[in-house]
């Protein structure tokens, strides 16, 4: 029996690690549904590719509104910083994580993005105005940016030590030399928020969104955010984004059921022309940050 | 008296014994699959990241076949812009044609160590250092184009040709141009199917809820949005080669050196914080390139989520589809060895436009161009440069002055 044990202990081991057999099973493609799925790829379309014709809604509208954290305003990590410390740690000055940002008195969360998922029309055009993305104290000034394609951005280093800025998932990654900066424009939207490093400087961390339409807000310091000159008349999708959020690629899942907010992060409106629409206080329960 | 044992064993173990033997050599002759035709695996670190259901990750599976085929039969959609009689000499089982050609090049030369996907999993990937390179991402470090530009067809074939040298990519010069040729368009073929897969992957987040979780199989959307995303990328590398202005004819070799080296110690080039004082690699070393990065980073978001069943798959799906993160070093610029070519002009590509995947970043735009060939010509210099205590006559970073 004991042998008989072995014998099939040794098997499943066999089993187990001389085959490979502990890699999680994969799903096996349909070959039937590849077959038709084939042909439906290879014909060409006869041109009549539904145009996604705008609800053709007139004016414009705001949305607006403020979040808040439910828990405490956590203690401040500080950050380990041990390079160029002449410059980065000047004076004992602390460098701290900023992924939870909350306003003392009024507990308004910070770096929150709010952007408009898709929209068939669009106010302004694109500012050839260039955005500023400074880096000083060896830290990105602003922990999330912001920024419509197409509209230039100066990164600059206001550091007298050099930095390098790489925008991750989108192949930027330039020398920013002291007190220098460079032209960047982004040419594709990011969709959720990208982390921007500095390779020198491995504790220096920002993210950024680009948008096609630009209709994105960051909360601000006391947790509100306005987003203008939004198409009214239409059905509106909105993204909602925090760094320590724990829903899927950083969603900012709320129980928020008049607005029926989901698990993506997601919520719908439609604004009347010039309407300013203030959802008010949004309460960003501890958990939602995966706390 | 080895015989004498084994039946011993065998009567010792009677019928039971017997059986299980026979499954065992049953496992060990079907069980690891050699005699199916290859397949090729789903990108489970992207598909356990994005959360994708079974039949999520099924959808994708069927996608990637219709679009590609197998690692036996590819196919391609025109718009792929790849050449299909390239990809079959490259593709199937080791074997030669009727006309004594070889056939089934990659997984003859290619495939042990970057697997048969092209994801950098092969069965010899976990015993190298640097490990092989994964295809699917789409990022290539070694090329001729911008740093967010695909390599061109010869970048890959001059790679190919040469090697890789301080790695375990050897030359492939003793193939033919032609064998060569079909298996730089094998490497871009797995390479868009790997990206078309992660964009697909990554599509499942973006769609409405209408959608009830699956992706529209049609044309407009599978090749129109998702592949063509990709493929025109690998179309518009050609155009995308990095304008080098020649290096100046009667350029004063010794001061063009002490030039790069000011460079190289300074803060607009800033070459020293990573490849060191010494120029021995030795700045800033703990730092991951962006295939290990997402490892990295992944593994730190299983290890602080809530959800008990998702991590257990989520660390199998570690275990078996990733290799363990590696930092990477900056180059040691005192040995000489350069991975993507030792010509001048492999040298100055690599410090225009960086090394993308990589944390070196470009130097395009805040180096002027007779700046980057004085940091190449120093840089050229230092393997050879042996007067002195290894850095001590640096001038350390000159801050403040």
């Amino acid at each position: 029996m004991v042998r008989l044990l072995f014998v099939i202990v040794g098997g499943s081991l066999i089993a187990a690690s001389g085959c490979g057999a502990s890699r999680v099973d994969a799903a096996r493609a349909d070959t039937a549904a590849a077959a038709t799925l084939r042909e439906t790829i290879l014909t060409a379309s006869d041109g009549a590719a539904v145009s996604e014709a705008g609800p053709g809604g007139t004016g414009w509208a705001t949305l607006t509104g403020m979040f808040t954290f439910e828990g405490g305003a956590p203690a401040a990590k500080p950050l380990v910083v041990d390079k160029d410390t002449e410059v980065c740690s000047k004076d004992g000055m602390k460098l701290f994580d900023r992924s939870l940002l909350v306003d003392g008195s009024g507990k308004g969360l910070a770096n929150v993005v709010v952007f408009v998922r898709k929209s068939s029309r669009v106010k302004n055009p694109v500012s050839s105005d260039q955005l500023v993305f400074d880096q000083k104290n060896c830290e990105f000034i602003a922990p999330v940016f912001a920024a419509r394609v197409g509209q230039p951005i100066d990164v600059r280093n206001s550091d007298p030590v050099g930095h390098n800025t790489n925008i991750s998932g989108t192949s930027f990654n330039q020398l920013i030399p002291a007190g220098q900066g460079t032209v960047y424009t982004p040419n594709k939207e990011t969709g959720m928020p990208v982390m921007v490093t500095c390779n020198i400087h491995p504790w220096m961390k920002a993210y950024t969104v680009f948008r096609q339409d630009g209709y994105v807000a960051v909360s601000g310091a006391n947790g509100s955010f306005t987003i203008p000159d939004l198409p009214a008349g239409e059905p509106l999708e909105f993204q909602v984004w925090h760094e320590r959020a724990s829903g899927p690629n950083g969603a900012l899942a709320l129980s928020v059921p008049e607005l029926s907010w989901s698990d993506k992060g997601r919520f719908k409106l439609t604004l009347d022309a010039d309407q300013v629409r203030d959802l008010g206080t949004l309460v960003v329960p501890a958990s939602a940050l995966g706390m | 008296m080895r015989s004498g044992t084994s039946r011993f064993r065998l009567s010792a173990f009677g019928g039971s014994g017997m059986l299980a033997v026979c499954g065992l050599l049953l496992v060990a002759a079907t069980g690891c699959g050699r005699t199916s035709p290859a397949s090729f695996r789903l990108n489970m670190v992207e598909a356990t990241k994005q959360r994708l259901t079974s039949a999520q990750e099924q959808q994708v599976a069927t996608i990637l076949l219709a679009m590609f085929g197998t690692p036996d039969e590819p196919v391609c959609i025109p718009e792929a812009g790849l050449d299909e009689a390239k990809l079959r000499l490259a593709a199937g089982p080791v074997r030669s044609d009727i006309a004594g050609r070889k056939n089934g090049l990659y997984r003859e030369h290619c495939g042990h160590c970057h697997g048969v996907t092209g994801d950098g999993l092969g069965p010899t990937a976990a015993f190298l250092n640097p490990y092989p390179r994964d295809y699917r991402p789409g990022v290539f470090k070694f090329k001729s184009t911008e740093r967010a530009d695909k390599p061109t067809h010869d970048d890959l074939v001059r790679i190919l040709h040469n090697g890789i040298v301080g790695t375990s990519m050897p030359s492939f010069a003793l193939l033919s141009d032609l064998e060569i040729d079909a298996l730089a368009e094998y490497v871009k073929y797995l390479s868009i199917r790997g990206e078309t897969e992660i964009e697909l992957m990554r599509a499942f987040f973006e769609l409405d809820e209408e959608d009830v979780g699956k992706l529209p199989e049609t044309r407009e959307f599978l090749v129109g949005e998702m592949l063509t995303s990709v493929a025109e990328k690998w179309q518009a590398a050609a155009d995308a080669v990095i304008a080098v202005p020649e290096m100046p004819g009667d350029i004063d070799l010794v001061a063009s050196i002490a030039k790069g080296k000011e460079l190289f110690y300074g803060d607009k080039a800033n070459c020293v914080k990573c490849h060191g004082v010494t120029g021995l690699g030795d700045g800033q070393a703990n730092d991951y390139d962006d295939w290990n990065k997402v490892i990295v980073q992944w593994s730190q978001e299983v290890a602080g989520d809530q959800d008990a069943a998702w991590v257990a798959r989520a660390s199998h799906v570690l275990a078996g589809d990733a290799l363990r993160p590696r930092t990477i070093p900056p180059r040691n610029l005192r040995q000489g060895l350069y991975r993507g070519g030792r010509r001048p002009l492999d040298l100055y590509y690599r410090i225009h436009a960086g090394i993308n995947g990589a944390p070196m970043p470009a130097a395009a735009g805040t180096v002027a161009p007779e700046d980057i060939w004085h940091i190449v010509n120093y840089i050229r210099s230092l393997p050879y440069d042996l007067d002195g205590e290894l850095g001590a006559d640096r001038p350390m970073i000159a801050k403040g002055d």
